[in-house]
């Protein structure tokens, strides 16, 4: 290996970066489940479509596209929200299998639906930003990756004041970590349904945007591997937690580049899965997770 | 209670009698009714094939559990048989076993780390078991496998034979129906009971004695096993393997067979098999294409929510509902 410090920099700066895309979907999934006991799999299609709204608003207005967070962040929420109230909440509480599987149909309707409007071809943006590096630590990073971990960073930072200070999102805290008790103090606990899936499916559509502002590809079916690796940062992180589903992201986003440093790209997808594994070997109710049940 | 009468799924005796034997005749006399055109033998080899498959995978929920991922056992079975019988000669029909045996292995690691898992980490773990298996197969066995371009797999029967696909349209009935056999003679037996207690509350098992991880464990070796021998007679029915075998599609399939027709029944896999490929391949000639995984997918939610017993529950359903009017009117 060439190198010796610095190449470890800047596999840490991309790990930094895919990771930030991963928390994003990762905290979507612990928030939804934390509310509703449900683990949504479909959750990759959702950030499919956010990518392919930021095209579309791109290829229609030319703005900029992180401006572009403002369209495909509110149309998801709303998605989210409709997925919500038509396909989870009448099968809510009929059997955990059910739950899971309500989410392979979504995953079909959603993809061939972007199929049929987007057609399936691999499509690709360039940021405005794309030529510019800047030097950290004599390392040489594009200048959309520290954007995309500075807004990252910011939504965290407003879904933390959401969750501890407003009275809204106390009333999500006060659901997920008690239903029935929540019902008697008076919350709508099916309002915090909506809720908590609607901010999940906006924090997916956020991490589309992202994803496509990098410059990397897109197509109808590309959701389910950024998905599967939102789940193991989940299991990694432990169901449910938050602050769990931030270090796991950045153990994976890094863990995954030295991976592709060091043992080919092909590995880039399984190496998650491995650490996923060896996880639930040691502790199977994840490193930070208290109790799955 | 557990009424055992119930593992076949549907209530009165007399259809489930009518509808074996209506199937087995079905079955026979389906390829000559067409005058064996070879795209509808085709369809349905593919189809009894799928039979198989869905049945196995369906053969993990009498225990309550649920995988993602058995896309994985399906290609190691196609695999290791593709690879056995060519190196060996060795007639394709005793090679799936062996392909089947490999898969087993595999379930029985898979399973062991499982086995403890509950409902949404089993899904996402066998989800990503695989990615990991194709990523294996592509990188690291890749001078056995061919990689991406996959390798070629001897024919179950050769094609000089006079009638070959209708042979092997037949032997596959064969094994289909042996198969189910096993299963429902599996499901009859103790084992069969544990399966059902461990389901329904698997502390009260405990307490009966019933060791939930060895018999999670039997259940997903079974499944993995039968499930390889699956893929292996298709893959030995295309000519042909591509690491593609492990594609989401492939472990979805079994998962939207069996939900349609019945979760937790012996006959839903069938019907739902049958159904969902007669709607596939109709949609199909019709020149439908995206919009059918749509309809599929649509299909498979309004299942989930208004039918949840899949569609052998449908005539009891049907009957119950001109009873209740007869009842109001």
């Amino acid at each position: 290996m060439a190198g010796g410090i610095d190449v470890i920099l800047q596999v840490l700066i991309w790990g930094l970066y895919a990771g930030c895309i991963y928390i994003l979907l990762a905290i979507g999934l612990n928030l939804i489940f934390g509310v509703m006991k449900v683990v949504n799999f479909a959750h990759g299609e959702l950030l499919m479509l956010g990518a392919y709204i930021t095209f579309t608003f791109y290829a229609l207005s030319g703005f900029n596209p992180y401006v572009l967070l403002a369209a495909s962040v509110p149309t998801l929420i709303l998605a989210g929200i409709i997925i919500e109230r038509l396909c989870f909440r009448p099968i809510l509480g009929t059997g955990k299998l059910n739950e899971i599987f309500i989410s392979i149909g979504l995953i079909y309707i959603i993809q061939n639906a972007a199929a049929l409007i987007w057609t399936d071809e691999w499509r690709i943006i360039h940021s405005p930003y794309e030529k510019i590096t800047i030097s950290i630590f004599g390392v040489n990073m594009p200048l959309d990756y520290l954007i995309i971990i500075i807004t990252t960073i910011l939504i965290l930072i407003a879904l933390y004041f959401f969750l501890r200070k407003t009275r809204l999102g106390k009333a999500m805290r006060a659901t997920s970590q008690n239903r029935k008790g929540a019902m008697l103090m008076g919350i709508n606990v099916e309002r915090m349904d909506m809720l908590s899936f609607g901010i999940g499916a906006g924090l997916a559509g956020a991490a589309g945007t992202l994803w496509v502002v990098s410059g990397q590809v897109f197509n109808p079916y590309m959701g389910s591997i950024p998905a599967i690796k939102a789940f193991a940062i989940v299991i990694i992180g432990g169901l449910g937690s938050i602050p769990g589903a931030i270090i796991g992201g950045l153990i994976l986003g890094i863990a995954e580049n030295f991976a592709i440093f060091t043992l080919g790209g092909a590995w880039k997808d399984a190496v998650s899965f491995i650490i996923l594994i060896l996880v639930l070997i040691i502790r199977p109710t994840g490193i930070f997770g208290e109790s799955a049940e | 209670m557990i009424d055992m009468n119930k593992t076949l799924g549907i209530e009165s005796k007399k259809i489930r009698l009518y509808g074996i034997i209506f199937l087995l005749i079905l079955a026979v006399i389906l390829p000559l009714i067409f005058g064996l055109n070879l795209y509808i033998l085709t369809v349905l080899i593919l189809m009894v094939i799928f039979i198989i498959y869905a049945s196995s995978w369906n053969f993990l929920t009498y225990t309550g559990q649920g995988s993602l991922g058995h896309a994985a056992f399906f290609g190691l079975g196609g695999y290791i048989s593709a690879m056995v019988a060519s190196a060996s000669g060795i007639s394709p029909y005793i090679t799936m076993l062996v392909g089947g045996g490999a898969a087993a292995l595999v379930g029985l690691f898979i399973g062991v780390i499982c086995v403890r898992l509950k409902e949404w980490f089993l899904a996402m773990v066998t989800f990503g078991f695989a990615i990991i298996i194709q990523t294996l197969m592509v990188s690291q066995f890749a001078g056995a496998t061919g990689g991406w371009d996959g390798i070629a797999a001897p024919r179950l029967i050769s094609s000089g034979v006079p009638n070959y696909l209708l042979v092997e349209y037949y032997s596959i009935v064969l094994i289909a129906a042996l198969v189910i056999l096993l299963f429902w003679l599996i499901l009859r037996s103790r084992v069969g009971l544990a399966f059902a207690a461990i389901r329904e509350n698997e502390m009260e098992a405990r307490a009966a004695g019933i060791d939930p991880v060895r018999y999670r464990l039997f259940a997903f070796v079974v499944s993995a096993y039968f499930s390889g021998v699956a893929g292996a007679l298709e893959i030995h029915h295309i000519g042909y393997i591509t690491p593609e075998i492990f594609s989401v599609d492939i472990s979805f399939w079994p998962i939207i067979y069996s939900i349609s027709g019945g979760l937790g029944t012996l006959a839903g896999p069938i019907v739902g098999t049958i159904v969902i490929t007669v709607l596939w391949d109709g949609l199909q000639t019709l020149g439908i294409t995206y919009a059918r995984f749509i309809i599929i997918g649509l299909l498979l939610v309004l299942i989930i929510i208004f039918l949840p017993k899949g569609l052998i529950s449908l005539p009891d359903r049907v009957r119950k509902y001109l009873e209740g009017r007869q009842k109001t009117s």
